[in-house]
């Protein structure tokens, strides 16, 4: 028992450093992705109606939507994937009658997909989530466009797990593509007319796209492990509490037997030392 | 100070600098842009190089990468991939990436597949810029 409470106690802290070096990379990422947010946002205030017509920002050409499902690789992160698949059935029931297709982060949600008989377009198996890095998500992001613009699909999703505190991690649909512009009343807010863009509208836009689907798969990808990690943290840290509590009862269970069998070892002294006084 | 300018160079890992400055010049992908306090709101691509600034009255710089940036309310923001103070650049690593890329780019085929030359050419500008801006700044290193 002893062992058991060692291995999850050394599984506790593995995690807890792993998800302290995952959530210091998700907090610094976060300024970066805010800026491009901004920028993209002004700049889209800037071209006004004529974004309506650009193939990334109006809905694809077909009818089915692909869902990006980032999960884990492995186990033992306590209900981290349980609730990641809860999610999941839930968006299913809200997009009944519609086709969707997969595609798929971590072992585990490849697994649960393919028991469920999902179709699983694509499985991001290598480089493994736990590598990842902004070149993992500029790949991603590549791919997706790429997808999007098949003509198969009309949208494309992210189902990620959002790392909100340590305790606190929520599975979570984000749409991806097309890319929202800017709301109108936000429009009339920032007037853009006097801003000066170099070297122009065009090219500035198509420079910040890319780098803005990249930042959001960046974001997903490092929040969705953080959340793996955390969750995992606890699940070991309720292991190692369960195994102290059961090893205090069990320390009492093999006292009181050991107190038994000493007590049967002199009843045995005693009474042979008996008999042989008797002869 | 008459004026100063805020720059923040913001990357995907951190923010790689934050200083108060009176000038800054930014390789923008047609030419270098000065940028003076008060400047008007600019939002200007930004191309591989280096990217200058005056902080104190020194001339500083550091390597950047593709990016973005913003001037706003005497604010420059500069969000690119990367950044690099020289005491941060890798000189080896640059070496050896200008070796791939120049290696690659003298191949014709690599196993039948055709070499993607705009990817090596990219390569290659970074690896050259990196060790430009060692080569300005130097000093600053060994300095420090």
């Amino acid at each position: 028992m002893g062992n058991i409470k060692q291995i999850t106690r050394a599984m506790e802290m593995v995690a807890t450093t792993k998800l302290r070096r995952f959530q210091d990379r998700a907090v610094a990422s976060r300024p970066y992705a805010q800026e491009i947010a901004q920028l993209l946002e002004r700049l889209t205030a800037a071209m006004g109606d004529e974004l309506r017509d650009r193939p990334l920002f109006r809905p694809g050409a077909g009818q089915a939507i692909a869902l990006l499902v980032v999960g884990s690789d492995r186990g033992l992160c306590g209900a981290y994937n349980s609730q990641l698949f809860a999610k999941l059935e839930r968006w299913l029931k809200e997009h009944q009658g519609q086709e969707v297709r997969f595609f798929v982060f971590g072992k585990r949600a490849y697994q649960y997909l393919q028991k469920r008989g999902l179709p699983i377009e694509r499985y991001f198996a290598d480089p493994p989530l736990e590598k990842v890095d902004y070149r993992l998500a500029k790949f991603t992001a590549r791919a997706l466009v790429e997808v999007f613009g098949s003509g198969n699909y009309r949208e494309v999703q992210v189902l990620y797990t959002a790392f909100e505190s340590m305790a606190k991690y929520v599975p979570t649909v984000v749409p991806f593509l097309p890319v929202a512009g800017s709301a109108a009343e936000e429009r009339a807010q920032h007037d853009s007319s006097d801003v000066i863009l170099e070297p122009s509208v065009e090219a500035l836009l198509e420079k910040l796209l890319p780098r803005y689907l990249e930042t959001r798969i960046y974001n997903a990808l490092l929040e969705a492990i953080t959340s793996e990690y955390a969750s995992r943290r606890m699940a070991m840290k309720n292991a190692t509490d369960a195994a102290t509590d059961m090893q205090a009862l069990l320390k009492g269970v093999y006292n009181r037997k050991r107190q038994e069998g000493i007590t049967k070892d002199l009843l045995d002294i005693v009474g042979g030392a008996e008999a042989l006084r008797g002869k | 100070m008459a004026g100063a300018l805020t720059l923040r160079v913001i990357t995907p890992d951190k923010i790689v600098l934050d200083v108060q400055t009176s000038s800054v010049k930014i390789p923008g992908v047609d030419g270098l842009i000065g940028i003076l306090p008060r400047h008007a709101h600019m939002v200007a691509a930004v191309d591989v190089g280096p990217l200058t600034y005056v902080e104190g009255g020194a001339e500083k710089g550091l390597f950047v990468s593709e990016g973005f940036a913003e001037v706003r309310n005497n604010t420059l923001r500069v969000v690119c991939e990367a950044g690099e103070l020289p005491a941060e650049i890798d000189e080896k690593r640059a070496k050896e990436a200008e070796k791939r890329a120049r290696e690659r780019m003298g191949r014709p085929k690599s196993g039948g597949e055709p070499v993607d030359v705009l990817r090596a050419e990219a390569a290659l500008r970074r690896a050259l810029m990196r060790q430009h801006v060692l080569g300005l700044y130097a000093r600053e290193r060994v300095r420090s």
